[in-house]
């Protein structure tokens, strides 16, 4: 099979199937296993790793050279889901996969992620919705990977439309949960070169010890040099619409800042729903736990 | 497609995007694997595609193509021995998926580590993609951590429950599971509106309308369709077109809501108390009571409050505790498979925990004698209360099978079953309770509304009756009735919910008295048998250094709580066990069901040691009708009816001598003294004494996310003789995990605008998983009991009744924050404690 073979084909789109075959019957589906552009891990020759859109959540984990040169992203694949998901998962199926709210996936109710016009959740239930208000929809973006992916500034191979940044998968539209179109493909994330001294955390949190989506998630990747942080990139999810990375916070991380007040500079985002005000704390408290557990950490990246 | 399975190579007809578990199951016959979820949450699917674990479920048929497929039918691995030595399950239903996925894990273990002991952080985040609602997670750690040291590579070990090595391979059967020729498929078609009268339905095969052609809940049962395929049923469902004219719903507690049951019609009200409610009274539209029989001098408890609260008395304890909606989602959903024969006889496999009361009901509901109703129920992935006598899948099965010809098997979807079968009411209760100058318990007022959706039958504050003496108190029940589905009995019903907030209210005495919180109870207590488990409690090291309340300042906060419960013992005085010696066994029976509880091996246990036989000559054939009578297993009957009766049954065959052929029957002889009931009613007799328990829970709390991680529970139960002792324990552990689920965790959400349940699969409604099971200590006090034959009682319910409000006490001791409202969820905490 060919780019262009399932590109045409009539169907969703299957990789680890996760998420689709959770959902209410839909299809025809259309297998991507099977496409060689899909799959594997390269390296070039600056260091950097091409990385297949099939690769699986457990790869991502466990690939030892990936672990060496993006901690951040490793960690985050190893905090996700379970560890059956995660090897059934792939990272295109988890940066394209659809939003968890249950109004959106119960059939007892229409809103704009599946041609309706309104959305139930701000009148009903919003205690897992965003906290930052960012349109119609209130449901967050469910992808931990593309969280973290945007703090390496990766991009994305698309076949169909090119390459482009990761971010610019996602925007606030209620209608969507990324902005691919039909017949598009994620073929591939391409990763910077490692940053050497990279100090890396990733945390969700969550009730339960395991096996939840995330109330709150952040990702910090962090260069440390005679007591200063000279780098920072920190990511935030289940919070809004998109993935955020959070250039207030970094700057501030930069500037010297303590970590407490730069976690803190995350509030100014916040608009909570009726029942979301608590993430205006965690979101504060969960980036500051990814800040300490970055700089406590050992280095990782060569 | 070509699938290597179980080693065979093997050509299956299917359609590529069906899901793995399906072919499996309906495809080639291997119902090892378990369909719990279809969400990949429960892994009770679990199967090794080319030797690694996927959760079949969601595992697309496409991906099997040319792969190994290993299911538990074909998994030759020493975990599973482990499992069964360890007693690592206890319905079974969720079985099969962990021990293949732990089969994949202890290899991989010893192949990196050698054969050591992996944490406890290990192997739960090794089985974090498993669900045992059970709560049997005590054993499957150390039966996990044995077989990664490698204890378990020979024949080591007996198994703990006698079916223990049908469960861990795949063989046990659940209704589920059950396929005949010739078999249909049915799917109930349920209510979209909170409130209406049904004008027409147009395309369902039989009705399961009320007379009054009334829904009253989104997700009431209207019509049933069947179909070859399930895939066919569910779109014949969808094709049922029904015509309502929309009443107004009821869907919040406030005053002015439109009524849920007219006048005329609320004598049809479902109770969610077990067999009873209490009569009569209505208090506005719909608002029922106050009931309050369970008051002494309650004009004395009122009137000494009040002045206590006029002359702001520090003595007085007052607060409002609520507690949510608990759904039971026993692994096993609701299923029954349905066939009448060419006689009109029925014949009905049916997971159900009451046996004999499917018998009753169903030959009643179908006109017809007893023994013309044949009920199995050989294996049954729990019930929790909400699998007592026939429910809707049964009717909508039977009617079908009636009406088609065919047989017909009912599964409820996991969605179904969270929103339909059953839930512990969720409460509100107002509590005061006045001490004196020398700290005695003087005064209690406790107004208990629950909230049982369209069901009646609160009965909490009843429940305080059995607390702390005989000081005047005002215990008032009420129901506010609203269009949600109807609560019914869960374990332990109503208790939880009054112990949630007076033992919250008792520890607060304690805490403004600075007394010891053991001690305080010890004095109010008047229990002896739980003067017992005080001493035991107060000797825990855990207990002795706890930290003072609200002395801790950092991010992680370790707290200590204590709860007591006291719970009637039950019993069906009607229970019978018979024996026959066949050639070399001696072959037991009786009408009861082993729902994860043990009561096959309660049985065993006892006739191989009356008659001094070795394992492989005693059977038990239970889980079907036509036996003599056995109990329900509800109401912590099982146990305490059967054993006796199985000694009375052994000692019988003793005296006649073990002759080929030879049959006794024994029974369940009286008590010294008698039952506080005279006479039986529906299998129930209520007999002398109250089962008690005193919970000690140790939590960290993380104040900066909210995470409450419960560390370790001791469990002391005074339940006199133990029968079992490791299934016993396995079911307090379970009681345990439970109470944490509901403290923690557990919540069913409704949207306010439809009534439609939003918590409909296992990720949204969240139970305990084994990385929220605690290090579990279980304490049996056997003495005391002497007045009842065979001198223990059960244990189902007196084990989980007081975990949730020592959880409570826990935190607060942590934090110096009392928190009201169940579960205590993150942002409860997080908003608690800032203040």
């Amino acid at each position: 099979m060919t780019l262009h073979d399932v590109a045409t084909a009539a169907g969703v789109f299957r990789a680890g199937g996760t998420d689709l075959m959770s959902r209410a019957p839909g299809g025809p589906y259309v297998d991507l296993h099977g496409v060689p552009e899909l799959g594997g891990i390269t390296w070039r020759p600056d260091g950097s790793a091409v990385i297949g859109a099939l690769t699986t959540v457990a790869d991502l984990a466990r690939d030892v050279r990936l672990r060496a040169a993006y901690p951040a992203l490793a960690l985050t694949a190893a905090g996700l889901a379970t560890p059956q998901i995660r090897e059934a998962g792939t990272l295109g199926g988890n940066l394209l996969q659809r939003n968890r709210c249950a109004y959106y996936r119960s059939p007892a109710f229409s809103c704009h992620q599946d041609g309706g016009d309104s959305c139930p959740a701000r009148d009903g239930l919003t205690l897992y919705a965003t906290v930052v208000d960012s349109g119609p929809c209130v449901a967050p973006h469910p992808s931990s990977l593309a969280m973290t992916l945007l703090g390496y500034d990766a991009t994305a191979e698309v076949y169909g439309r090119g390459e482009l940044e990761v971010a610019g998968l996602y925007d606030d539209d209620p209608t969507r949960d990324h902005r691919l179109a039909r017949g598009e493909i994620l073929v591939s994330v391409r990763m910077p070169p490692p940053t050497p001294g990279e100090r890396a955390a990733y945390h969700r949190a969550i009730a339960r010890s395991e096996a939840e989506w995330p109330l709150v998630e952040a990702a910090a990747r962090l260069v440390v040099a005679d007591d200063a942080i000279v780098f920072a990139a920190v990511t935030v999810g289940g919070v809004a619409r998109t993935p955020l990375r959070l250039p207030e916070v970094e700057s501030a991380l930069l500037a010297g800042e303590s970590l407490a007040e730069a976690a803190g500079r995350a509030e100014a985002r916040c608009a909570p729903q009726a029942q979301t005000g608590y993430k205006v704390a965690l979101l504060t408290g969960t980036i500051l736990h990814v800040l300490e557990a970055a700089v406590e950490g050992e280095k990782v990246a060569a | 497609m070509k699938i290597t399975v179980n080693g065979v190579p093997t050509m299956v007809d299917t359609d590529r995007d069906d899901a793995a578990v399906d072919v499996l199951r309906d495809g080639l016959g291997l119902t090892g694997a378990k369909a719990a979820c279809r969400t990949g949450v429960c892994g009770a699917c679990t199967v090794l595609v080319d030797g690694a674990p996927r959760a079949s479920c969601l595992t697309p048929a496409a991906a099997l193509e040319g792969r190994e497929v290993t299911t538990v039918e074909g998994l030759e691995h020493p975990v599973q021995r482990a499992f069964a030595v360890h007693d690592g399950m206890q319905c079974g239903y969720c079985t099969p998926g962990f021990v293949v996925e732990a089969a994949a894990f202890v290899d991989r273990w010893r192949a990196e580590h050698g054969d050591v002991t992996p944490s406890r952080a290990e192997i739960a985040g090794a089985m974090a993609g498993h669900l045992c609602r059970c709560g049997a997670y005590e054993g499957i750690h150390a039966a996990i951590a044995a077989a990664c040291r490698g204890e378990h590579d020979g024949e080591a070990g007996e198994p703990a429950r006698v079916e223990a090595m049908q469960k861990v391979t795949g063989r046990a059967v659940y209704t589920t599971d059950i396929r005949l020729d010739g078999q249909l498929e049915g799917v109930i078609v349920r209510s979209s509106v909170a409130h209406g009268r049904v004008r027409s339905v147009r395309g369902g095969a039989v009705d399961l309308l009320p007379p009054d052609r009334t829904v009253r809940y989104v997700g009431q049962p209207i019509a049933a369709v069947a179909a070859a395929s399930r895939g066919e049923a569910l779109a014949a469902a969808a094709a049922v077109e029904i015509d309502y004219e929309v009443l107004p719903a009821a869907l919040d507690d406030g005053s002015g809501t439109p009524p849920v049951w007219d006048a005329a019609d609320r004598k049809h009200a479902p109770t969610s108390m077990e067999g009873f409610a209490f009569p009569g009274g209505w208090d506005g539209t719909n608002v029922r009571g106050p009931f309050g029989p369970g008051s002494w001098r309650s004009r004395t408890a009122v009137n000494r409050i009040n002045a206590a609260s006029g002359q702001g008395d520090p003595r007085l304890v007052t607060g409002t505790y609520t507690t949510a909606v608990q759904v039971h989602t026993a692994m096993e959903p609701h299923a029954c498979v349905a066939a009448w024969d060419e006689r009109g006889e029925l014949h009905l496999n049916v997971s159900t925990q009451a046996i004999s009361m499917v018998v009753e009901q169903a030959a009643k509901r179908w006109k017809l004698r007893e023994d013309q109703v044949h009920v199995v129920a050989e294996h049954v992935g729990g019930g929790f209360g909400s699998k007592a006598g026939v429910t809707v899948e049964t009717i909508a099965a039977v009617e079908l099978a009636r009406k088609l010809g065919k047989p017909v098997r009912v599964v409820l979807s996991r969605a179904e079953e969270l929103t339909d079968t059953g839930n512990r009411p969720g409460t509100t209760t107002r509590l005061a309770l006045l001490t004196d100058d020398k700290g005695d318990l003087t005064a209690l007022s406790m107004d208990v509304h629950g909230r049982g959706g369209v069901a009646i039958g609160t009965s909490s504050a009843l429940m305080a009756r059995l607390m702390y003496g005989t000081a005047p108190r005002r215990l008032r029940d009420f129901d506010v009735l609203t269009n949600e589905p109807p609560g019914t009995p869960f374990r332990g019903p109503a208790a939880p919910p009054m112990l949630w907030a007076l033992e919250q209210a008792v520890d607060e005495v304690a805490h403004r008295r600075d007394e010891d919180p053991v001690e305080l109870r010890r004095r109010w207590d008047g229990n002896p048998k739980r003067h017992a488990l005080y001493d035991w409690a107060a000797a825990l090291p855990a207990w002795r250094d706890r930290p003072a309340t609200g002395s801790q300042t950092g991010r992680f906060r370790r707290g200590i709580g204590v709860a007591i419960g006291n719970w009637p013992y039950q019993l069906d005085p009607g229970t019978q066990v018979e024996l026959v010696v066949e050639g070399e066994v001696v072959v037991a029976r009786t009408e009861v069901q082993d729902i994860g509880t043990g009561a096959r091996s309660v049985i065993a246990d006892i006739v191989r040691a009356e008659l001094g036989l070795p394992a492989d000559r005693v059977r038990v054939e239970i889980g079907r009708s036509g036996a003599v009578h056995g109990p329900a297993s509800v109401g912590s009957r099982t146990t305490a009816s059967i054993g006796p009766a199985a000694r009375d049954a052994a000692r019988r065959l003793r005296e006649h001598g073990l002759k080929d052929g030879t049959r006794v029957v024994g029974k369940r002889r009286g008590d010294r003294r008698g039952y506080v009931t005279p006479i039986a009613m529906a299998g129930l007799a209520i007999g002398r004494g109250f089962a008690g328990s005193v919970h000690i829970t140790e939590v960290e709390v993380d104040t900066r996310l909210g995470r409450i991680r419960p560390l370790r529970v001791w469990g002391g139960l005074a339940v006199g003789h133990i029968y079992n002792d490791r299934l016993a324990r396995n079911q307090c552990e379970g009681g345990i995990v439970q109470g944490i689920g509901y403290a923690l965790y557990e919540e069913r959400h409704v949207d306010p605008s439809t009534g439609t349940v939003l918590t409909t699969n296992l990720e949204d409604y969240r139970i305990p998983g084994i990385g929220d099971s605690p290090e579990i200590t279980i304490h049996f006090h056997q003495d005391g009991w002497d007045h009842v034959n065979g001198g223990g009682v059960g244990v189902g319910e007196i084990s989980t009744v007081g975990v949730a409000a020592s959880v409570g006490n826990a935190v607060f001791n942590a934090t110096g924050w009392r928190a009201h409202d169940l579960p205590i969820r993150p942002d409860r905490l997080l908003r608690g404690i800032s203040r």
